[in-house]
């Protein structure tokens, strides 16, 4: 029965490896959780802030203020990537790296000088693979991804937007709409484009002017935005490994299924086998 | 009652009713009373009270604070409970 022994040795990795991406279908569907949370706990900040840049913004406004210049031609643009550490989580990081890839041909094509910032393991060996330089590599942002991580990704950016160094921000990010649906997405952080007005603006006492407190409040939206870019890729990440250790383990069961038919039939007609021979032989000798 | 929420960008730390807050203002201390004048006025660095059925501190460091029609609305980018 060498057949039967080897369907053992295949039923045994199956299950095994059916055991491994189960326990990683749970921990990602928790993980998702609490990323999930964070993604709807960011937003109120958001909300705040850009309504209140939009009832202080007007035109006369964006004339004086760096980051809110609009260009009429990019020179340089940095490209912000973000991707995971880790794989195993389906297209994921395929679909972001192709987004990139995407955004900086377009760029180029426009003829842009684009620098390229990668965060996430996944992302730089992509990149390094295709022997592409980067401007920066980070691989220090984890799961939980918080406020000042934003602002050490995104303030040097700021510094060179403000210089003049640079024209243009974009950031690669999966945009969590739900657990199905993150499509990945490019975003322009710089220059700001404010946010629509809603509704009728007040008229607030403004201390200490519009001027003082969008210099101070603008940053603090760039910043914001690479923040919520980055708890939704977390988020995503989740979701998209939860999804693919759930097909996983689906198919391990299939082939499990498949396997457990295989060995049992092998091991029944093995049986009717040697039921024959010992008929046959009983035959022979009563013959 | 004043509406009071205190929101930083990982999370609203605070919402809920107050009769005053204290905020620490650029150039120094604020007090919101109700049927305050609507305002925004950018923070320094210090603590935030609410004072009221549930008063609460904050060490609060950058951002604005916004009131309008008896909503409180601090904003800022760090902020713990003290």
């Amino acid at each position: 029965m060498a057949k039967g022994r080897e369907l053992i040795g295949r039923i045994k990795t199956t299950e095994n490896t059916r055991k491994i991406t189960r326990t990683m279908e749970m921990v990602a569907a928790s993980k998702m959780k609490r990323a999930s949370d964070r993604v709807t706990a960011a937003r109120p900040y958001a909300k705040a802030l850009s309504e209140v840049i939009s009832s202080l913004y007007n035109e006369d406004l964006a004339e004086r203020f760096p980051l809110l210049r609009q260009l009429t031609s990019e020179k340089r643009a940095a490209v912000v990537l973000l991707t995971a550490n880790r794989g195993l989580c389906g297209g994921f990081n395929a679909n972001l790296i192709k987004e990139a890839r995407h955004t900086v041909a377009e760029l180029e094509a426009r003829g842009v000088q684009v620098d390229l910032h990668v965060v996430g393991r996944k992302g730089i060996g992509y990149f390094r693979y295709v022997g592409r330089d980067m401007a920066s590599q980070r691989t220090d942002i984890t799961d939980k991804p918080t406020a000042a991580d934003a602002a050490s990704l995104v303030d040097t950016l700021m510094a060179d937007f403000i210089s003049g160094a640079i024209d243009a921000v974009y950031v690669v990010h999966s945009q969590f709409h739900s657990v199905l649906s993150a499509p990945p997405h490019t975003d322009r952080v710089l220059p700001v484009s404010a946010p629509a007005r809603s509704g009728a603006g007040r008229d607030y006492l403004l201390y200490p002017s519009a001027d003082a407190i969008l210099t101070e409040l603008l940053p603090s939206y760039v910043r914001n935005a690479v923040y919520r870019a980055l708890v939704e890729t977390a988020a995503a990440e989740q979701a998209a490994r939860r999804t693919a250790m759930k097909s996983a383990t689906d198919n391990a069961g299939d082939m499990l299924h498949l396997l457990r038919r295989t060995y049992n039939r092998a091991r029944q007609a093995n049986i009717t086998q040697e039921i024959a021979e010992i008929v046959g032989g009983a035959a022979a000798l009563q013959g | 009652m004043l509406k009071v929420s205190v929101v930083s960008p990982e999370a609203t730390l605070f919402e809920g009713e107050a009769t005053s807050v204290v905020a620490p203002a650029f150039d120094g201390e604020v007090g919101i009373l109700l049927n305050h004048a609507p305002m925004i006025t950018v923070l320094g660095q210090g603590t935030l009270r609410v004072e009221g059925a549930t008063p609460a501190r904050f060490t609060v460091s950058g951002g604005f604070v916004q009131v309008v029609d008896n909503q409180v609305r601090v904003v800022t980018e760090q902020a713990s409970r003290a």
